[in-house]
């Protein structure tokens, strides 16, 4: 196998492929990833009849409490798809399959999107609650840096026209940014903050009633399957531009 | 005895917060469903 660190990998260009037709493999990605985030959008959709008909509102917080349920789950599932570039980044670096590569940039333009959505929507739960859209603190401050950097992620990969080269440069900084979801997770326990503790994963268990716990969870599924949709639809549109510009290198 | 109080009235902020994510979430979704056509036409 050609090591992605060897001067010939670009030249090289795709690496050999395991399945025996690239191009259905990834027509069959995209087959998949189309049911599973048609199915990902009606759960997100259940989730919010649930949520909005069907859980008690919080006594203190009121209604605007609810934001959690699409709040957390999306905080959940970007730091998931960033956890997944880091851990396809330096399995790419170590083994070279190019589809490895690919599924990191796929699922670090998912991860931006969730991203997007957690700042979005954190502010407008904070400013009911805390009485400010937004407070340059530890968990806030890093997860708005961790956005910025999967931006350039993206941005980067975008600017550089060798695939070998771009994959290899793309994993460096994937690996990077995945570090930061830890340090993001135990920020409100490392330093003083007006972001809550996990209300889930706690020492202590689940600081809220049933009800909430479980509309949560059920919220966390949705999101979750919605995920596992959209990489797979976005893995399979990768794979078929590559091997589109692979078939016009090697027919030039 | 209990002091029964009414929860604050924020719904709007809930309503918007919901509506930001429906729309940024089925947008993304059909872009790329959108994109994937045109690949896949592109390449027959």
């Amino acid at each position: 196998m050609t090591s992605p660190l060897s001067p010939s990998a670009s030249s090289s260009f795709p690496p050999s492929l395991t399945s025996s037709d690239p191009r259905a493999a990834a027509r069959r990605a995209l087959r998949t990833g189309r049911v599973l985030t048609s199915i990902g959008l009606l759960g997100v959709f259940a989730a919010y009849v649930r949520a909005i008909a069907f859980t008690a509102v919080e006594g203190t917080q009121g209604p605007a409490q609810k934001i959690m349920y699409v709040h957390v789950p999306s905080a959940w599932c970007a730091f998931l798809a960033f956890g997944i570039v880091g851990i396809c980044s330096g399995l790419y670096l170590w083994l070279g399959d190019r589809r490895l590569d690919t599924f990191s940039e796929a699922s670090a333009e998912v991860g931006v999107v969730l991203t997007a959505l957690v700042l979005m929507t954190g502010p407008i739960w904070g400013k009911p609650i805390w009485g400010t859209w937004w407070q340059w603190e530890p968990r806030l401050t890093s997860t708005l840096f961790l956005f910025f950097l999967f931006v350039g992620y993206l941005t980067l990969r975008r600017a550089m026209f060798d695939p070998a080269e771009r994959a290899r440069y793309s994993a460096v900084v994937g690996i990077l940014g995945a570090m930061l979801v830890p340090f993001i997770h135990l920020s409100v326990y490392m330093f003083r903050t007006i972001h809550p503790r996990p209300v889930v994963l706690n020492p202590e268990g689940p600081t809220m009633p049933g009800s909430f716990v479980a509309t949560l969870l059920f919220s966390l599924a949705a999101f979750t399957l919605l995920y596992l949709g959209l990489v797979t639809t976005r893995y399979g549109l990768g794979r078929l531009r590559e091997l589109r510009e692979a078939r016009h290198v090697s027919a030039a | 005895m209990f002091l029964l109080r009414e929860p604050p009235d924020n719904g709007s902020y809930m309503l918007a917060a919901y509506t930001i994510v429906a729309v940024v979430l089925v947008a993304y979704s059909l872009t790329l469903m959108v994109r994937a056509r045109n690949e896949e036409q592109r390449e027959q």
